[in-house]
């Protein structure tokens, strides 16, 4: 069991990384789709195992991370016909740079706090949401497209849930399904302010949305 | 010293420019062709040999020491490379680290030596040469350094005869990182694509065969023996986590060893047949998610 | 009391009711009035539920997930007293819009629903007994608020609305990593309870959550609240879109939506290190004053100046929490006062720009001859805003400042004064070159209709009535209220 959670941490880190060096716009959104879809599986490997409870939440997870978010996310860029690169602020080689530390701070991190890690979670799930999470605001900061930013806050929430997973195991199922439904209505309304954008602008660049100052 | 050293050291000294023929091999299978044979380059270097070698007046002693130090750094080098689980010629606490450095002083020189012929194109070669080398080189030893911490070996014989199948089970992850970010500086220090085309007839995009255009004869064969055991030994590192056969028996384990090479051989011929070389702008990419793969393992070893 | 207890729910699931029938009403123009007429409805059944609070102490129902108690039950009456203002306001608003940019039926549904579902996820936070259900509540008000910004779809409304979801989205999931830590601080003996996350239970067991845990997760906390919250140097998504949004929205947000957020890091205070969380709370107070007058100094844009006005607001209410119980009185009946007077301040700034066409303060001249209700009222909320001296805003300005010379803060209080003073400087001089300055031809002024008037009078009123007398029974409830907000349970 322990050894299946790793190696799901493990694809996790590997996916930030591949994130933040990948150019192409479509492969970033599988990329966060597949590793939300990992995500899912996680909570049947940790502390109860497979139950109905964990199963139906995987089943959730897994149809929206996997199936719902990357049809918006492709269908805005579809529809906004843009360029299908990321573009970068900040140079794809800086970015895997910038990755790796992130990589690095987040095991420093990772194993300093002193979280009630529940004895049966892995010892990499805190360190690999760190990561998830400062890899997600790296994106949000360094890349230009608006679609890019949705995903670097998908990437940060795919964080959350994973640390919210090693410290809470045991959050009630209420609030676990009103926070995807959350995350579900944020990237809807975001892949429609998209299309809105492309539309008006005809550019989907989040450095262009700079008239307002002051 | 002991026989079964000495032994994978003869092999590799003759089986090394066998594996760029099985590359070829598998290049011209892939685009429909007949191809050279196996041994050609066994050929070419006898003809190689037999040729007198021309210098040009712009040259010094660096550029005719160039390629005889390099191969003697990749012999020597070699003696410390264990295929699998049969031991090398020698070995002691660190070896790896030697290895290294035997490996960049044969760079050294054939850079020095491309610097010294005043060319514009060597020079080109030779600061590419250097370039890429210095990001592949950390991939490599904090790859070795993850698989030392995992097995808690110190001399390259060991951590490479430590992996066994159990340790594939306990920690695959990090084994698996390590064999992706091996392959890539395999394919980066050996001039394959994506890095380099070893074939490419321009002079602009070469990287190695740009280097080594003024050396003739002899001198030359030198330099493509020296990349041929420098292919082997690399290889060596890769085939030892790929290959986890270890009976303590020397006939398997040599079986494994020499099959896990071939397998390399044609793995790098299909990667050459399937892909186009990398913009040089995006080479430092490959070789930073090398590093990357190597950290993350190392990573995932300390926690 | 079983009774009361419905009633909570009654609280969000009317607005949510409101929402679906605003969604298929047959005109733009009943949309708006069902708005109106609508929400007064949901404010009086709040207003008997906040009444029983007051009179018989904290409800808990539906199986201890929903929560009234005084803190609460204040912010509840501060929301209905603008979400009633401002509804009534749309009215003659979204009639007076220019001709082109009138709601269309879409729009005016979508904005009926809209409003309605702000409501029930705003009453949400409040009543939420739950950290993790009051999250909840912010993150969905955000998303419920987006679309309000770009009613009318235009290239500088979309970009306010872009950064005004990827800003806040970002920042209240940092809040999220805070709640997710306070579940943490608990430990492993708490690890499979149910109620772990109730505010009430964690009242309880305040003593056994590990402290630095606490302190992290209040750090994330505050970042995150903070961010919706508009507390500087998170604040850069509120002046973009509280300019572009519609005068209504712009009030709702600006009004209560900012409070929300602010209230929810007034329920981690009590289980925080109390003098470490004020101290953080007063760096960020302080930091908002002076960053929002600085922008006020340089700034042309009559709703973005209200808007840093709002920053400088949650700054100081802010910075009255950090200062111990007089001070968290002082914020609390700050918030109602700035509430209440900035509504106004964006009805009228509205309204003006509707009939100048700008919100360009250098182009807005003469606006009381314009105008004579809504000038005059854009003059005396501006100067109500800033803290002259009969409005309420000075009362509560001046009991920071008392709370500051108790806690002998001499040095935050320099900063407070030079920060205040330069935006009573800078608005000044803006608000009597709007009101009297000579420049455009004076057009001819509609006399408004009763329902305006009543909108500026009343606010107005109110302001004054509690700038000069404070009824004892308010006291009581500001004093119950902050009690549980400094962290001394009632």
């Amino acid at each position: 069991m322990h050894n299946t959670t790793d190696n799901i941490m493990a694809v996790l880190m590997l996916i930030n990384l591949a994130l933040t060096a990948s150019s192409r716009l479509n492969l970033c959104i599988s990329l966060v789709s597949l590793q939300g879809v990992a995500l899912g599986f996680l909570p049947l490997f940790s502390h109860n195992g497979l139950n109905l409870r964990t199963a139906f939440l995987a089943v959730v997870v897994v149809a929206m991370k996997g199936v719902v978010f990357p049809r918006l996310l492709m269908r805005a860029v579809r529809g906004a016909n843009v360029r299908r690169e990321v573009e970068p602020f900040v140079g794809y080689g800086a970015s895997i740079l910038v990755g790796i530390l992130l990589l690095g701070i987040s095991f420093w991190v990772g194993n300093r706090l002193p979280l009630p890690v529940s004895a049966v979670s892995s010892d990499l799930v805190v360190p690999g949401a760190i990561g998830a999470i400062l890899t997600g605001l790296f994106l949000l900061t360094s890349r230009k497209t608006a679609v890019t930013q949705v995903m670097g806050y998908l990437v940060m929430e795919n964080g959350i849930a994973a640390f919210g997973l090693a410290v809470v195991p045991e959050v009630p199922m209420l609030i676990e399904l009103g926070i995807l439904l959350d995350i579900f209505v944020g990237v809807f309304v975001m892949a429609i302010v998209i299309w809105h954008i492309s539309r008006e602008f005809d550019h989907m660049n989040a450095d262009q949305l700079s008239a307002l100052k002051g | 010293m002991n026989w079964e050293g000495i032994l994978i050291y003869a092999i590799a000294l003759a089986a090394a420019p066998l594996l760029v023929g099985v590359i070829n091999r598998t290049k011209a299978y892939f685009a429909g062709r007949c191809g050279q044979p196996l041994l050609q380059t066994y050929h070419d270097l006898a003809k190689l040999l037999r040729k007198g070698a021309v210098y040009s007046g712009t040259t010094t002693w660096v550029f005719r020491a160039g390629p005889i130090i390099s191969l003697g750094a990749a012999l020597l080098a070699l003696a410390f490379i264990p295929l699998g689980g049969i031991p090398a010629l020698f070995s002691f606490n660190g070896d790896f680290i030697l290895v290294a450095y035997l490996l960049g002083v044969m760079r050294f020189f054939t850079v020095a030596a491309a610097l010294d012929t005043g060319s514009s194109f060597e020079g080109m070669g030779a600061s590419r040469e250097v370039q890429f080398a210095a990001m592949a080189e950390p991939s490599l030893i904090l790859g070795v350094v993850a698989v030392a911490r995992g097995t808690g070996e110190l001399t390259l014989t060991n951590i490479l005869g430590a992996v066994s199948s159990d340790l594939w089970l306990a920690q695959g992850t990090v084994l698996a990182l390590v064999i992706m970010a091996w392959f890539a500086v395999f394919l980066a220090e050996n001039s394959r694509i994506p890095v380099d085309d070893p074939n490419t007839h321009l002079e602009l995009t070469m990287i190695h065969e740009v280097m080594v255009l003024d050396h003739g004869g002899p001198d030359f064969a030198f330099v493509s023996y020296g990349a041929a055991l420098k292919m082997w030994i690399l290889g060596a590192f890769v085939v030892g986590l790929l290959a986890p056969v270890r009976t303590g028996q020397i006939l398997p384990d040599l079986a494994a060893g020499l099959a896990g090479m071939l397998t390399l051989a044609v793995a790098v011929g299909v990667v050459e047949s399937t892909m186009a070389r990398l913009r040089l702008v995006r080479v430092p990419h490959l070789l930073l998610a090398a590093g990357a793969f190597s950290i993350l393992a190392l990573l995932l070893v300390m926690r | 009391m079983t009774f009361c207890g419905d009633m909570l729910w009654l609280l969000i699931v009317l607005p949510a009711i409101g929402a679906a029938l605003g969604l298929i009403m047959p005109s733009p123009r009943a949309a708006i009035r069902s708005v109106a007429i609508g929400v007064p409805v949901v404010a009086a059944v709040a207003a008997w539920a906040v009444v029983t609070v007051m009179r018989g102490g904290p409800l808990l129902s539906a199986g201890e997930w929903l929560h009234l108690d005084a803190l609460a039950g204040y912010h509840v009456v501060v929301m209905m007293i603008v979400f009633v203002m401002s509804s009534l306001y749309a009215v003659p608003y979204f009639s007076h819009e220019p001709a082109g940019h009138e709601l269309d039926l879409p729009a005016a549904r979508r904005f009926a629903a809209l409003w309605y579902g702000a409501l029930a996820a705003m009453t949400l936070v409040m009543l939420s007994n739950n950290l993790g259900v009051m999250w909840v509540g912010v993150e969905a008000t955000t998303l419920l608020t987006a679309f309000l910004i770009c009613l009318r779809v235009s290239p500088s409304s979309l970009e306010a609305t872009w950064k005004y979801l990827i800003v806040c989205s970002v920042g209240v999931a940092f809040a999220f990593m805070g709640v997710l830590l306070v579940a943490a601080s608990a430990g492993h003996a708490a690890a499979t309870d149910v109620h772990l996350l109730h505010w009430t239970h964690l009242q309880q067991i305040v003593k056994t959550l590990d402290p630095r845990l606490l302190k992290l997760a209040f750090i994330f906390i505050i970042v995150g609240y903070g961010t919706k919250a508009g507390l500087a140097p998170m604040h850069s998504w509120l002046p973009d879109a509280h300019s572009q949004a519609p005068a209504p929205v712009s009030a709702i947000f600006s009004g209560f939506m900012l409070n929300t957020a602010l209230y929810c890091i007034m329920r981690y205070m009590p289980m925080v290190d109390a003098a470490w969380a004020r101290n953080l709370l007063i760096v960020f107070g302080l930091v908002s004053i002076i960053i929002a007058a600085v922008f006020i100094l340089a700034q042309h844009d009559l709703k973005r100046l209200l808007a840093y006005c709002s920053v400088e607001h949650l700054g100081i209410i802010a910075l009255g929490l950090g200062l111990g119980p007089l001070g968290a009185f002082a914020a609390l009946f700050h918030t109602l006062n700035h509430s209440v007077c900035k509504a106004l301040s964006f009805f009228c700034a509205g309204r003006i720009g509707q009939a100048c066409g700008t919100h360009d303060m250098r182009e807005i001249r003469g606006s009381i001859r314009l105008s004579r209700l809504w000038g005059t009222g854009l003059f005396i909320s501006m100067l109500a805003l800033i803290g002259v001296a009969p409005f309420a805003i000075f009362m509560s300005e001046l009991l920071v400042l008392k709370a500051m010379i108790e806690t002998h803060g001499y040095i935050s209080m320099a900063v407070f004064l030079l920060g205040t003073a330069t935006v009573f400087v800078a608005v000044l001089r803006y608000a009597m070159n709007m009101a009297w300055g000579t420049g455009t031809a004076p057009r001819k002024d509609e006399p408004g209709s009763l329902l305006e008037w009543l909108v500026v009078v009343a606010p107005l009123a109110l302001l004054l009535t509690l700038g000069l007398w404070m009824p004892a029974s308010f006291r009581h409830v500001l004093e119950a209220a902050a009690s549980i907000a400094a962290g001394r349970a009632p």
